[in-house]
């Protein structure tokens, strides 16, 4: 309301004084005064009031212009030579109420460009500070590599504050190596518009950083490349963990390289005992042989004796060599594993040691198998041995009882046992039964090299099963082992 | 020793020489044996060449070869023999301690014709070694080329 007084009140005050002013300048003589005086106040009018105050600055302009100072003076009565001057004042009025809307309309033109300009400045602070707050490090660099924003990821990452970094050019800030050469890392950014890679870096502290760095390439509507955005961030424990496991694995490599030499090490051993050690004990056979033949008549029974024992000296050794060269087969030897029946197994098994059966009373029990996943051949020798072992050591009795049977040991192995009613053995010896040359009877009761055992525990250990035994002196023994029953991922 | 032997035995340890003789002895094979001692030596006798360049030039009817040998082992001479047109169609019958069987494969990938273990014990030794004479010198028709029975006059 106020507005709109003032804006009617400078029409009618305006005129008001503009026909004082110009009623006074009339008394001293000073003519033709009025008609610019009102012009101005129109003007007045129209560019600070709008079209309604105009309208009334124009109307009370020609009534006091015809009143006071049109002939004749004092009446309303308007001479045709007059009318020129209203025309004046109404087209003066028109012309300035024009220019006035112009601006108006720009001037809202500006205000609106200046308030959507506010709210870009709003949204871009509020972003700014959005990347503020983020921990991965951010900057932007121009073209010429000199820093135009840095976030505070970077200021922690870095160690620089956006003071210290902005305006500094980027690879002498942070001493930066790229894996390839500056200009391939530019030439691929104006290419593709990004480019990811791994730097080193120095801190301000002058600690070095490895970081994984993503950089964006930003263009300005001509195309033209303007800034470039890097957002990076820290590798170095990961480049750490990586050497270790590059320590780790070349120190594997090592070692199984030393481990592959000792094996083949271990081949020419064993190759070496197969040809060596057999040979001269074939002479010994041989010649002692050769004088048990031609001289035997002309011996005493004490040498003819001896003869005999070194016969059978010469014949348990080359058993012993044999064994052990099995043994170290199977420590050597590829497994070839595959789903094998364990009842077929274990009937082949019983196949084999059939002939050391001969004479005797074997109640065999053989319960339901299933199915394993194992080295046939291997798993066949673990049960030659054990069901061998089983016939050997319940010699003593009338009737041997020798059950082969299976647990569940879990949820993807099988527990095998072989049981006999034999000597059995004292647990606190329970230890050494697995061990090479290791026998708990004396030869003159059970012949035996002492390696079936272990060799059985050496194929089970090849298949990542355990083997253990129980037993009472005179009341029979249990050998126990696990195999898998399905592919599983080897242990160790 | 003669030079015309039926048997070429290549074998390096003189206490096998003596037992294989005296076992192909009791058979009344042991003359038709010649013995080399390394497997460079048994070449040159294949080859008629060094000490046995006066040689004349027939195959024997079975080679004996050891595999553990001095100088040129036996599966080096077994790949020779086998390789030569002139040589390959005596047959070879190696004769070892070696059990292992990498060795057993690589001599019968060569071609080789039998392959025995030397047993330890004396009375299976000699049965092997009376089964072999017999079985290549005698019962065995050897390859054209070959010395054959009778052939020494």
């Amino acid at each position: 309301m106020i507005a709109v007084t003032r804006r009617y009140g400078i029409a009618v005050g305006g005129v008001a004084i503009a026909l004082g002013i110009a009623l006074l300048a009339q008394s001293q003589a000073i003519h033709k005064l009025e008609f610019p005086l009102l012009l101005m106040v129109i003007a007045l009018a129209v560019w600070h009031g709008g079209v309604g105050p105009g309208i009334l600055a124009v109307v009370l302009a020609g009534l006091g212009f015809d009143f006071f100072f049109a002939e004749p003076r004092y009446t309303l009565y308007i001479e045709p030579d007059d009318r020129p001057v209203f025309v004046v004042f109404l087209a003066f009025a028109l012309v300035i109420a024009s220019f006035s809307a112009r601006r108006r309309r720009i001037e809202r033109e500006l205000r609106q460009v200046r308030d959507e300009l506010q709210v870009e400045v709003t949204e871009r602070t509020q972003q700014a500070s959005l990347l503020d707050l983020t921990h991965d490090t951010i900057f932007v660099r121009d073209m010429s590599d000199v820093i135009t924003y840095w976030n505070r990821g970077a200021h922690e990452m870095y160690g620089w504050t956006a003071e210290e970094a902005i305006g500094q050019r980027s690879p002498q800030l942070l001493q930066t190596i790229y894996p390839v050469p500056l200009d391939e890392v530019h030439a691929e950014l104006v290419r593709a518009d990004r480019w990811e890679g791994e730097l080193d870096r120095i801190r301000a502290d002058g600690t070095r950083i490895a970081v994984s760095c993503r950089l964006a390439l930003r263009r300005d509507e001509r195309q033209q490349p303007v800034a470039i955005l890097e957002t990076s961030n820290d590798i170095t424990p990961r480049r750490r963990r990586e050497q270790e496991i590059r320590a780790l694995n070349d120190d594997l490599a090592r070692r199984t390289t030393e481990l592959q030499a000792t094996n083949k090490e271990l081949e020419a051993f064993a190759y070496s005992i197969s040809h060596d050690l057999r040979a001269p004990l074939r002479h010994t056979a041989g010649y002692a042989e050769l004088l048990q033949r031609n001289a035997a008549a002309s011996l005493d029974d004490k040498s003819r004796r001896y003869l005999t024992l070194i016969l059978e000296a010469a014949k348990r050794m080359g058993n012993l060599i044999d064994d052990l060269l099995a043994f170290s087969r199977i420590g050597r030897a590829e497994t070839r594993k595959a789903r094998v029946s364990l009842e077929a197994l274990v009937k082949e098994a019983l196949a084999e040691v059939r002939p050391e059966t001969d004479g005797r009373d074997i109640a065999w029990t053989v319960g339901t198998m299933p199915e394993v996943y194992v080295d046939r051949a291997m798993l066949r020798l673990a049960l030659v041995n054990l069901m061998s072992n089983a016939v050997k050591f319940s010699r003593t009795r009338a009737q041997a009882k020798i059950e082969i049977g299976c647990a569940e040991a879990g949820a993807d192995e099988t527990a095998v046992f072989v049981r006999d009613n034999g000597v059995g053995f004292d647990m606190q010896y329970a230890d050494k039964l697995f061990g090479v040359f290791q026998r708990l009877h004396p030869t003159e009761a059970f012949e035996g090299t002492g390696i079936g055992l272990a060799t059985v525990q050496r194929i089970v250990h090849r298949h990542g099963g355990r083997v253990w035994a129980e037993g009472v002196v005179d009341g029979g023994a249990t050998f126990y082992f696990t195999v898998p029953k399905s592919w599983r991922e080897p242990k160790g | 020793m003669t030079e015309l032997g039926r048997i070429l035995m290549v074998e390096d340890d003189p206490n096998d020489v003596e037992l294989t003789l005296t076992a192909l002895a009791e058979y009344n094979l042991a003359n038709e044996v010649v013995v080399t001692r390394d497997g460079a030596e048994a070449l040159d006798y294949l080859y008629c060449r060094g000490s046995f360049a006066a040689r004349v030039g027939d195959n024997p009817a079975v080679l004996l070869l050891d595999l553990k040998l001095p100088k040129v082992d036996g599966l080096q001479v077994l790949k020779q023999i086998k390789a030569d047109d002139t040589l390959k169609l005596i047959p070879v019958v190696v004769l070892t301690s070696s059990r292992e069987e990498r060795d057993m494969v690589a001599s019968y990938r060569l071609g080789v014709n039998a392959y025995v273990v030397k047993p330890v014990d004396f009375h299976e030794f000699v049965n092997a070694i009376k089964e072999l004479g017999i079985f290549w010198a005698v019962i065995n028709q050897p390859p054209p080329g070959s010395i054959r029975k009778g052939d020494l006059g």
